[in-house]
């Protein structure tokens, strides 16, 4: 199903992903679709500033996916039991949450 | 013509209206009634037992990918695997002609067709790396360091590991061996370091005797400084007992 791909994610207010996991493992399939679906070129048109790093490790750790947002929040989301759909669909609901905010701030400050 | 004086209008608005107009009750209640439902099944599906579905002809495409992946490991020394995210396509050409300037050649693979390869061949522990994905970077020779080099250059390829010399590495194996130095820098410290005891033992053994010819020689010159100069003086050899 390419329900991913409908999923918009709006990564203005994001900072950095960073998303480590540990190939030889056998719970990291969501986690390296969910990369493959930040790295689209729809959702890294909408923030060229944000980097997505891939972090490779081999020490059976599992696998983790660290947002840091331009607020200084951060949010973790643990791959090894979640589908990539809700992991998207959770950044993708904070993002917009976020997104929100700021234009309603930006509008009070320029009414 | 004759227009009826008295016509059954209800505030004002006709038949056709630029908004929604409620319905009259009756044609409401006869929509509300004639409104489809869906056939479903008796049972559903699922409480019946499941269909044997058949299994797919071995399409003659499909054997002959099969053919080319194992064909792939056998001549090629060195086979990476990345995880490949979506990327603009000159970049790809790019990224494929660098590689091809080390003799490093790209494939794109597709995963059902590299499981079943690897599951009967012996790179077994290589089958949870094909998930997602991936495209594969074969070689026959082990330029690792120029292809580490080429892929920090591309940020959406992860290498994931990789299968040198039937070794199977992961990515910090990878970047170990980029470090090693060359296989004849090896040899040679390799040769050095077998080379090292022996010599140590020649030495040990030639000691005795090296320590008295030096003495004799040393003997050998004051005898001849001393007949060019005063008498000679009869220095005793003292290692004599050295042997």
């Amino acid at each position: 199903q390419k329900m991913a791909s409908k999923i918009r994610v709006v990564l203005r207010p994001v900072k950095s992903i960073v998303v480590r996991f540990c190939p030889f493992e056998s719970n990291v399939e969501s986690t390296r679709k969910f990369l493959g679906y930040i790295n689209h070129k729809k959702i890294q048109a909408t923030n060229r500033n944000c980097e997505v790093t891939a972090d490779v490790r081999h020490d059976g750790s599992e696998p983790l996916v660290d947002v840091m947002f331009a607020d200084g929040e951060r949010l973790v989301m643990k791959g090894a039991n979640l589908t990539t759909i809700e992991m998207l669909t959770a950044l993708g609901s904070r993002c917009s949450a976020k997104d929100l905010k700021e234009e309603q701030k930006s509008k009070k400050r320029n009414p | 013509g004759w227009l009826p004086a008295l016509q059954l209008v209800r505030r004002g608005s006709k038949a056709v209206t630029r908004h929604w107009k409620a319905m009259h009750f009756q044609r409401q209640k006869l929509m509300a009634v004639t409104e489809y439902l869906r056939p479903r099944p008796a049972v559903p599906p699922r409480c019946l037992a499941p269909r044997k579905e058949i299994v797919e002809e071995d399409n003659g495409y499909v054997r002959l990918l099969r053919r080319q992946v194992e064909e792939v490991f056998r001549d090629n020394r060195m086979i990476a695997v990345c995880q490949y995210n979506s990327m603009p396509g000159e970049d790809v050409v790019l990224m494929r002609h660098y590689l091809r300037k080390h003799n490093i050649e790209v494939k794109f693979v597709l995963n059902e067709i590299v499981r079943p390869v690897l599951s009967q061949s012996k790179y077994k522990n290589l089958l949870p790396l094909f998930v997602a994905r991936n495209i594969l970077l074969v070689s026959p020779e082990a330029k690792v360091k120029e292809m580490l080099r080429v892929l920090k250059g591309v940020p959406q390829i992860n290498l994931l590991g990789a299968c040198i010399d039937d070794t199977i590495l992961s990515r910090q194996g990878v970047e170990n061996f980029a470090k090693l130095p060359s296989l004849e820098t090896t040899q040679g410290q390799t040769v050095g370091a077998l080379a090292l005891l022996p010599s140590q033992t020649s030495s040990l053994l030639q000691r005795g005797s090296a320590h008295l010819t030096a003495l004799l020689d040393q003997h050998i010159r004051r005898l001849r400084a001393g007949e060019t100069g005063s008498p000679a003086e009869p220095t005793p050899p003292q290692s004599s007992g050295d042997h």
